[in-house]
């Protein structure tokens, strides 16, 4: 049984129909590529996934190991495993990323039985992530994502995945505004939290990001549903051929 | 009882005849000059009374409750009990206590280190100081303010602290009001000197003795010379009862700097104006603020700038947060004379509403007539942005955690800017606990 099976999956937002009837199952252990044109529904299948509020789901269900995730609240679904890298990180300011992040880190352990992390072991662990994804360990002492760049933006979001560990995550449009090298660093970061339990949903316009997280399946959205599915050849064709060939089979 | 009739303009207020009647001999009777401060506060109280709800400066906040409270003078005498200073106001490093109660100075609670800078203003009065007179009633006139001309009609207690340049003096002052079985008031008056390049800074904690009913009516006058640098932190955590009407008001010769932080916890209704006249060119203020408000606290923070002479900056940036049916009121008065080119003055505020019971509002009010100047003014109020909100909970965090998380760093966020250390900390701290009795046990949803 796939990790996460979305099923005729249809959603209007502010009266509109943005996804209209789109299925899709993600097996554990697997990286999947959703592909699209601007405003095809690809922000609105990841925050439905992440359970942002303000969706109208009309129909369809998504089972994330065997559970209803529709019916659980956003930070239910994050403790459970769910994880959104944002592709627009949101700015707060007056709360420090680390402490930011070690109440995030406590939620999920609570919620997993086990006692708070200890603030020794919070540092240590964190500054061990910070060193492997290349982050300088001082921009945990800094407001949250508060004049971070564009990059720095990216990999406290990867840095945050890494430390919260999800089962299944999803990349929306992570390589926006970010340059090789920070698409490198992020790349690797995600790479390196690939294994067996996990799976990934990587949500790109181009084909580039693919170049370093290489994924098992590519979709292409368009029109609110997926109108073809293949391998990593399929984003080749799109980036040579472009997306009009399948915008008319919607 | 009342000396004035109530109408839309003025208020008629508890401190006519009868509460003047029941203060004891009031100091400086030898020097005319004090006699005549305290003549020209009354003259105003009386003909104006205390400001109505027609009074546009004072159209949000209404003294009708107050002026319902039969107050009589707080005891004034220096063994009026008081076993401790409250737990509330902690201790700042490096910054020696002076003590307060009812205003009058109370050297057996103060520390030595201290009692040096400071004399009781009652000595000064009588032995008619000069430099004290230089400035008394000169930076905060009773005309035009309700606040001083009722604290100055009852001139006799408080402080005078002078610095020279040199060593930077630093100063706790805690104002504790303690009033009797009856509603008491008090009128402390601070005059702050800092001579030209000296090196001044004040926390200054207004707490009350708790479940009494007082008026706290302090007003601090703050000379800064050339070059001068004051600060100026304000933790004003009066007990829940009590009513606080003050006024700081500030002189700034050239290339002086001022700086103000207001935090405000607590209190029944509170009004704290602070005046600022640059009156010589490269002057500086930053005023910056964070209040938390509950229940049915009422707390207004109105400021005027008076951008006299050319080349000053000034800048504010006030948050706060209202739950229960609270009201918060920001004023912001901005003026910049015609000859005050380059001019930069910026204003900010910003509110948060915890739920749907309080009222919050907000006036700038901009008077430029200047050309050459860079004048902004922002205000937003609302609801916790559900943008960041989702971000937390996105992450696993629950509502309630999350929401107290962005309410802690809203304030935070302004009270990071506060230039000293140890009383930054002491006030983020007190936001914190703040919060953590309102917030996050369930009080505020």
């Amino acid at each position: 049984m796939a990790l996460i099976e979305i099923e005729d999956l249809h959603v209007a937002v502010a009266g509109k129909d943005v996804l209209k009837g789109l299925s899709l199952a993600i097996e554990a252990g697997t990286v999947h590529a959703i592909m699209g044109p601007n405003g095809t529904g690809k922000s609105t299948l990841s925050n439905v996934i992440a359970g942002r509020e303000g969706y109208d789901i009309k129909r369809g269900r998504i089972v994330f190991a065997g559970r209803d995730l529709l019916a659980m609240p956003a930070d239910e679904r994050a403790r459970a495993g769910i994880f959104l890298a944002f592709q627009y990180p949101v700015e707060i300011p007056g709360v420090s990323t680390s402490a930011f992040l070690k109440t995030a880190i406590n939620a999920k352990r609570r919620a997993a039985g086990l006692s708070e992390i200890d603030a020794m072991e919070f540092l240590k662990l964190v500054k061990a992530k910070c060193k492997a994804l290349g982050v300088a360990d001082d921009m945990i002492k800094r407001p949250l994502n508060v004049g971070f760049s564009g990059g720095e933006k990216k990999r406290a979001e990867v840095l945050q995945m890494s430390l919260l560990e999800p089962r299944f995550a999803v990349l929306d449009e992570t390589d926006s505004g970010l340059d090789i090298d920070a698409l490198k660093v992020v790349s690797a970061g995600v790479n390196a939290l690939r294994g067996p339990e996990s799976a990934f949903l990587v949500i790109t316009h181009y084909q580039r990001l693919l170049n370093y997280i290489v994924p098992d399946q590519v979709h292409i959205l368009s029109g609110g549903r997926i109108v073809a599915s293949g391998g990593r050849e399929l984003a080749e064709r799109l980036e040579r051929d472009g997306y009009a060939q399948f915008q008319t089979a919607a | 009882m009342a000396s004035v009739l109530s109408s839309s303009r003025s208020t008629a207020h508890p401190f006519g005849e009868r509460y003047a009647g029941r203060m004891g001999p009031l100091p400086g009777a030898s020097q005319p000059w004090v006699d005549g401060l305290r003549q020209a506060g009354r003259a105003a109280l009386t003909s104006s009374g205390l400001p109505g709800p027609k009074v546009e400066a004072w159209r949000y906040t209404s003294l009708a409750e107050l002026a319902k409270v039969a107050f009589i003078p707080a005891a004034t005498a220096d063994d009026v009990e008081v076993a401790s200073v409250p737990s509330r106001v902690p201790r700042l490093d490096g910054f020696p206590r002076l003590v307060l109660v009812n205003g009058v100075l109370r050297r057996d609670l103060s520390d030595v280190a201290a009692n040096a800078f400071a004399v009781p203003l009652r000595d000064a009065l009588n032995g008619g100081d000069p430099a004290v007179r230089a400035v008394l009633g000169k930076i905060a006139p009773v005309s035009g303010s309700p606040i001083s001309a009722l604290n100055t009609s009852f001139l006799s207690e408080g402080l005078v602290v002078s610095a020279q340049s040199g060593a930077p003096v630093r100063l706790q002052i805690v104002t504790i009001g303690a009033a009797g079985a009856e509603p008491a008031a008090f009128h402390p008056r601070i005059v702050l000197t800092a001579s030209d390049g000296a090196d001044v800074t004040v926390a200054v904690h207004h707490v009350g003795l708790p479940g009494q009913s007082y008026l706290s009516n302090p007003v601090t006058e703050i000379s800064i010379g050339r070059g001068a640098t004051v600060r100026n932190f304000v933790d004003l955590a009066e007990d829940g009862d009590a009513f606080h009407l003050g006024l700081t008001a500030v002189n700034l010769a050239a290339n002086g700097s001022y700086e103000d932080f207001r935090l405000a916890l607590g209190g029944g209704l509170i009004r704290q104006d602070v005046t600022a006249i640059f009156s010589g060119d490269g002057g500086r203020v930053t005023l910056n603020g964070a209040y938390a408000l509950a229940k049915t606290e009422h707390h207004e923070l109105a400021t005027t700038f008076f951008h006299d002479v050319p080349n000053c900056n000034s800048e504010q940036i006030v948050r706060g947060v209202a739950a229960g049916r609270s009201r918060a009121v920001f004023q912001g008065r901005i003026r910049v004379a015609p000859n005050a080119q380059k001019t930069d003055a910026r204003q900010n505020h910003k509110a948060l509403f915890l739920d749907a019971g309080p009222k919050i509002d907000c006036k700038p009010e901009l008077e430029i007539f200047a050309d050459d100047v860079q004048c902004a003014h922002g205000a937003a109020t609302g609801e916790i942005d559900h943008d960041q909100l989702f971000y937390l909970l996105s992450r696993g965090i629950d509502p309630d955690t999350a929401r107290a998380l962005l309410v802690a760093g809203f304030l935070v966020d302004v009270v990071s800017r506060l230039s000293i250390d140890v009383v930054r900390e002491a006030f983020a701290g007190a936001v914190s606990a703040w919060l953590k009795t309102r917030v996050v046990s369930g009080g505020v949803p």
